[in-house]
């Protein structure tokens, strides 16, 4: 995640010595107040779109095929953004200013990659992460036009019915999108994977759940809804109640799902989590977005069409929240397909500080645990925790052999078969072990010893350790007057006094 | 030795032959005296022993090394420091292990339980008191030992309905369970009523359980026979309706003190108890006509507790005994209408009678006690406490019953040496006698009783004022005893402790309030010779400071004591004993100003080690 963060910073850095932010802002204010449109862009297929399929796909052919021929792109994007303007009434002058700015960008990028080309040659015993490092800088820096290049175009699109945050939203995932799908597919591509193959079917689905990214590829990737609409009703039944074709399966790429935030800053390309924070950062930009109407939270219109529902489809093939699966089963919203993703799929990179057992990979999942770790009183002897006694009692149930561990604090009960005589008699001796924690068994193992020990001295009778018992030496028939070693007053009858002592067994 | 083996004796029969001489040695006493005559007994009784009772842990670990290998049944009731790394390696040495009885051991936690549980093959386990014993213990056993067929949980008091729950998952081939005293709720019920071969169920005053649970019950636990819902607050006859219409082969069924009247819908469904063999109904309302109905359909009712009915008469018990001839035990306990009358129709009809209890039944004279000794020759146990019509007569009487084993007969003022005598004479298997309060009796009726009664376990002697210390030295004779309460004895001294302590060895509860004379050498002698002694009540007695810390301090199995207004002792003189005594006494009482004065530090130390404390 830390090329988000420098994505962002850089876009933070290199935005507003452009031009174009003061374009950008007379363009968004335009794109709020425009009442026109009232569809919902990522569910219509419009047929002035379908001339950018073309553009787009060629533009991410490019893009993937090769990180150099970004200039190429420029005729493109000029295509593109002319085809917008015709939609749009527009600023001409602000779109130049910001054409001009991505083509320096561009230029600059150029000649990095050059740069690194040269190194190259130079120096092959570099290790790879000065590489990996210059790759970075490069995905970063295109990342950045791309965002810019997008956010370009966005601006043109005021007929964006949704809300500002479904902008917002939109631009903020596609930022991400480019930020990461790309350099990745680049690396592929150098691999050798035939371009048209992956830049299609990397390019062209995830822009199906984003609103303004619906013009690259909508109508290819409402071609694979359809399609598997159409194999969905075969096996309907599963799931919500919702019928196969009464909504719309949406399906973010992983990149997307794995992205931090999901709302970005127009102007200056900041990413945050929520809507909310993003109109109280607006405010800094300025007097315009501090409108009431500017703060107020966007309401939904209620469209005159029915709006569709929009279902998630995870991208992980073979699972089960996946489209293509036989037994699918929908995510219902972002939220739901991120945690999911991220859960089912992804390493559990967050370890509890407290337990160092317990991992996570949603952070918020962490944060719940941390609440509770430590209060898991209810052990099985699995390993696995309970918070509460009933589940644990449950569990227990099911599984044979389980059992219920005594907890942690007190010593754990060696199964049997572990322990023996011998820990009992060296607990004493094996107190320092605690001080150099070695290894998770020993430690165990010494605790246990400790307790033992503690035991054997405070027990009045020691436990039944044969050969700590002072008997030995005796049989049943003679036996010594007052020979108990516990009896602490023995000492007061003389072992002269003529008194002899009978068994006290039975 | 080697020269008797040669020789035609005893020695030179077989060793399987011994073995089978040694099965049919039933009481104890003569196994001790068996295995006492030589090695070569002893060890036919290291070979064949199944069951050990240890009664000082101290010595277990001896005494495993003999037995350890075939030993199936282990009583460690009321051990102290049993800890879970001795339960480990005993279940360890003990393969054969079945059955084990760790009832009133305070150190028993989960801890224990779960070392216990690596026993696998136990079949019964008796847990009845663990205090610290919680459903993660259980779970432990449950999971463990899915062989149990018997458990008894009574006073584990921290049982929920989980563990509960969990252990009729797990062990499934339960035949007996018993919750009594639990706070386990109609959950359990509900769980236990799966188990398809619990034949007995005790749920004695389990106070959150009620009638919605006897419902499951009603329609599960097949093979049930026996079920106590006694003191049960919140079981009402409709739930006992419920039990009986479920379970037509009840053979015993105890519902005391949870029903206010034995009502006409319950005794309808009783009818179809036809094997009904017991059945106590104490403290309810029972009419006239109820008994007909029981006499008529229950045939082969074998024991019936009526103690403190109400509405019992004269008609109704010879109602009851006129078909219901096998009964055997019959519990009359304040049913202060009956009279001699209904005795002599008891002991008419029921001739295989062997216990009668009719405490508090003041109508009954010795014309009663000649039938019964005339007709109840298996009379084996009889309580006439407070019977103010019993005398030396009916003592005479009631000698006949030779095989009386226990008599009670408490605040029987008209009772002398001489009744004594006669049961002292006849009554040689009594091992239990209650003479409280019997203000007639003295010294000489207990040389009768020691002269015949040598089987003597537990005596009452408490304001025998006639009793002095020629009394207790025949009472050292009696080499079984080990319970007696002797209150307020004021005649006996130091010199008739020391018998009794000389001669009983098994003495374990010694209730001695109020012997103001018995000075310092008794106690001397009871701090040598009663090692066995587990409870004593010293309390009103003169011993010193140096004499109590011996007590408390050498008799290593002591667990309770009761030390209230020791006029002779300093308060560091109980201090001492209590430091003497901490790592293993359970329950002290003491006067409670000392409460400020002894030291804080010994009263944690008690705490901390689980001691209880009753201030007084």
């Amino acid at each position: 995640m830390d090329l988000k963060e420098r994505v962002c910073d850089e876009l933070q850095k290199e935005v507003p010595k452009g031009a174009s932010s003061t374009n950008f802002n007379t363009q968004h204010q335009q794109k709020w107040e425009d009442p026109s449109s009232t569809l919902d862009y990522s569910t219509r297929i419009e047929p002035p779109f379908q001339a950018f399929n073309q553009t787009c796909q060629t533009q991410s052919l490019l893009l993937c095929n090769n990180q150099i021929k970004v200039p190429m792109q420029d005729g493109s994007i000029n295509d593109l953004l002319q085809q917008a303007s015709k939609i749009q009434d527009w600023d001409p002058s602000a779109m130049l200013n910001n054409l001009s700015f991505l083509e320096q960008k561009i230029h600059q990028l150029q000649d990095l990659v050059y740069l690194i080309i040269a190194q190259k040659g130079q120096v092959l015993g570099r290790p790879d992460e000065l590489l990996v490092q210059q790759q970075q800088l490069v995905t970063a820096d295109l990342t950045s036009i791309i965002i810019q290049l997008i956010s370009t175009a966005g601006s043109l699109l005021s007929s964006v019915k949704q809300t500002l945050s479904a902008a917002t939203t939109s631009l903020g995932q596609c930022g991400e999108f480019g930020g990461v799908v790309f350099p990745s597919s680049a690396q592929r591509l150098n691999d050798g994977v035939q371009p048209q193959n992956a830049g299609g079917s990397k390019v062209s689905e995830p822009p199906n759940s984003i609103d303004i990214t619906s013009n690259n590829g909508n109508e290819q990737n409402n071609h694979i809804v359809e399609e598997h609409e159409l194999k969905d009703e075969e096996d309907a039944e599963e799931g919500e109640n919702l019928l196969p074709g009464t909504y719309e399966i949406l399906q973010l790429e992983k990149e997307e799902i794995l992205a931090p935030h999901t709302h970005f800053c127009t102007i200056c390309g900041k990413g945050f989590k929520r809507d909310a924070n993003l109109r109280m950062h607006m405010r800094g930009h300025g007097d315009k977005y501090k409108t009431p109407g500017a703060l107020a939270k966007p309401t939904k219109e209620s469209s005159s069409e029915p709006t569709i529902i929009k279902r998630y489809s995870c991208p992980y093939a073979g699972c089960k929240r996946n489209k293509d699966h036989k037994k699918f089963q929908p995510l219902k919203t972002i939220l739901c397909v991120k945690n999911h993703y991220k859960r089912t799929h992804c390493d559990k990179s967050y370890i509890c500080s407290r337990c160092n057992t317990k991992k996570f990979s949603v952070i918020a999942d962490l944060k719940t645990h941390e609440k509770h770790c430590g209060k898991d009183k209810w052990l099985c002897s699995c390993g696995t925790t309970f918070s509460r006694k009933d589940k644990l009692f449950g569990h227990i149930t099911l599984f044979q052999g389980h059992t219920p561990a005594i907890p942690s604090d007190e010593i754990k009960v060696a199964p049997a078969g572990t322990s023996d005589g011998a820990t009992n008699k060296v607990g004493s001796v094996n107190f320092n072990l605690s001080s150099y924690v070695s290894s998770e068994s020993e430690v165990q193992s010494s605790s246990m010893d400790i307790k033992g020990g503690i035991d054997d001295a405070v027990g009045y009778f020691s436990p039944l350790s044969f050969d700590t018992c002072n008997f030995g030496g005796f049989h049943e028939f003679p036996r010594p007057p007052f020979d108990d070693s516990e009896s602490s007053f023995a000492f007061l009858l003389s072992r002269s006094c003529n008194y002899s002592q009978k068994s006290g067994e039975e | 030795m080697l020269s008797f083996q040669s020789s035609k004796n005893v020695l030179s029969l077989t060793e399987d032959l011994l073995v089978r001489i040694y099965e049919l040695l039933a009481a104890e006493s003569d196994r001790k005296s068996f295995r006492l005559v030589c090695r070569e007994f002893r060890r036919i009784d290291t070979l064949t022993r199944r069951h050990l009772r240890v009664i000082r842990i101290e010595f277990l670990p001896i005494l495993l090394r003999h037995w350890a290998w075939g030993l199936k049944s282990l009583v460690l009731s009321r051990a102290t420091g049993l800890r879970f790394s001795g339960l480990e390696m005993l279940a360890r040495a003990c393969p054969c292990l079945e059955s084990v009885d760790v009832s009133y051991c305070c150190g028993f936690g989960d801890r224990e339980a779960a070392a216990l549980s690596s026993a696998v093959g136990l079949r019964e386990l008796n847990m009845d008191k663990c205090l610290q014993l919680t459903d993660v213990g259980l779970a432990k056993i449950a999971v463990g030992c899915s062989k149990l067929e018997k458990l008894s949980l009574k006073w584990c008091m921290e049982m929920t309905d989980l563990g509960i729950d969990l252990l009729c998952k797990k062990c499934v081939d339960l035949k007996y369970l018993d919750v009594s005293y639990l706070k386990v709720t109609n959950e359990s019920l509900h769980s236990i009523a799966s188990l398809l071969k619990l034949e007995v169920l005790g749920l004695m005053a389990c106070p959150l359980i009620d009638d919605v649970g006897l419902q499951f019950i009603e329609r599960g636990c097949p093979s049930l026979k026996v079920i106590d819902v006694s003191r049960c607050e919140g079981v009402s006859s409709s739930g006992l309706i419920f039990v009986v219409r479920g379970h037509r082969n009840l053979l015993e069924l105890n519902a005391g003190y949870c029903l206010s009247e034995l009502s006409t819908a319950l005794l309808h469904q009783m009818k179809n108890l036809n094997h009904l063999e017991v059945i106590r109904i104490d403290g309810a309302r029972i009419s006239e006509t109820s008994f007909q109905v029981i006499s008529a359909n229950c045939k082969s009712l074998v024991e019936i507790g009526l103690s403190k009915c109400l509405g019992v008469t004269n008609m109704g018990i010879m109602r009851l005994v006129s078909a219901c001839i096998n009964l055997r035990v019959l519990n009359l306990t304040c049913c202060h209408s009956i009279t001699d009358a209904a005795i002599s129709a008891i002991a008419y009809s029921c001739r295989s009678l062997v216990c009668l209890k009719v405490e508090s039944c003041n109508m009954i004279t010795e014309k009663g006690l000649c039938q019964l000794g005339s007709f109840c020759l298996l009379l084996e146990e009889i309580d006439l406490t407070d019977c103010c019509g019993v005398n030396d007569k009916g003592l005479e009487y009631l000698s006949r019953c030779s095989e009386l084993s226990c008599l009670k007969l408490g605040l029987c003022t008209n009772i002398s040496n001489k009744g004594l005598s006669y049961i002292g004479f006849n009554c040689l298997k009594i091992h239990e006698l209650d003479l409280y309060r019997c203000t007639g009796i003295g010294d000489d009726g207990l040389e009768a009783l020691s002269n015949g009664c040598k089987k003597l376990r537990k005596l009452n002697l408490s304001y025998c004022n006639e009793v002095s210390d020629r009394g207790l030295g025949y009472i050292g004779r009696l080499e079984e005893l080990s319970d007696l309460e002797m209150r307020a004895l004021h005649k006996i001294t130091g010199v008739g402790l020391e018998a009794v302590a000389v001669g009983c060895k098994r003495l374990a509860d010694l209730d001695m309030k109020h012997c103001e004379k018995v000075g310092d050498s008794g106690f001397w002698a009871l701090a040598y010779y009663s090692k066995n002694l587990r409870q004593i009540n010293l309390s009103y007695c003169g011993i010193s400071d140096m004499a109590l810390c011996m007590v408390m301090g050498n008799l290593s199995r002591l667990q309770e004591a009761k030390l209230v207004h020791l006029s002779n002792c300093t308060v560091e003189g109980v201090e001492l004993a209590l430091r003497a005594c901490c790592v293993r006494i359970k329950k002290v009482k003491l006067f409670a100003p000392l409460r400020f004065m002894l030291s804080s530090e010994i009263l944690e130390i008690l705490h901390a080690r689980g001691c209880i404390i009753r201030w007084d």
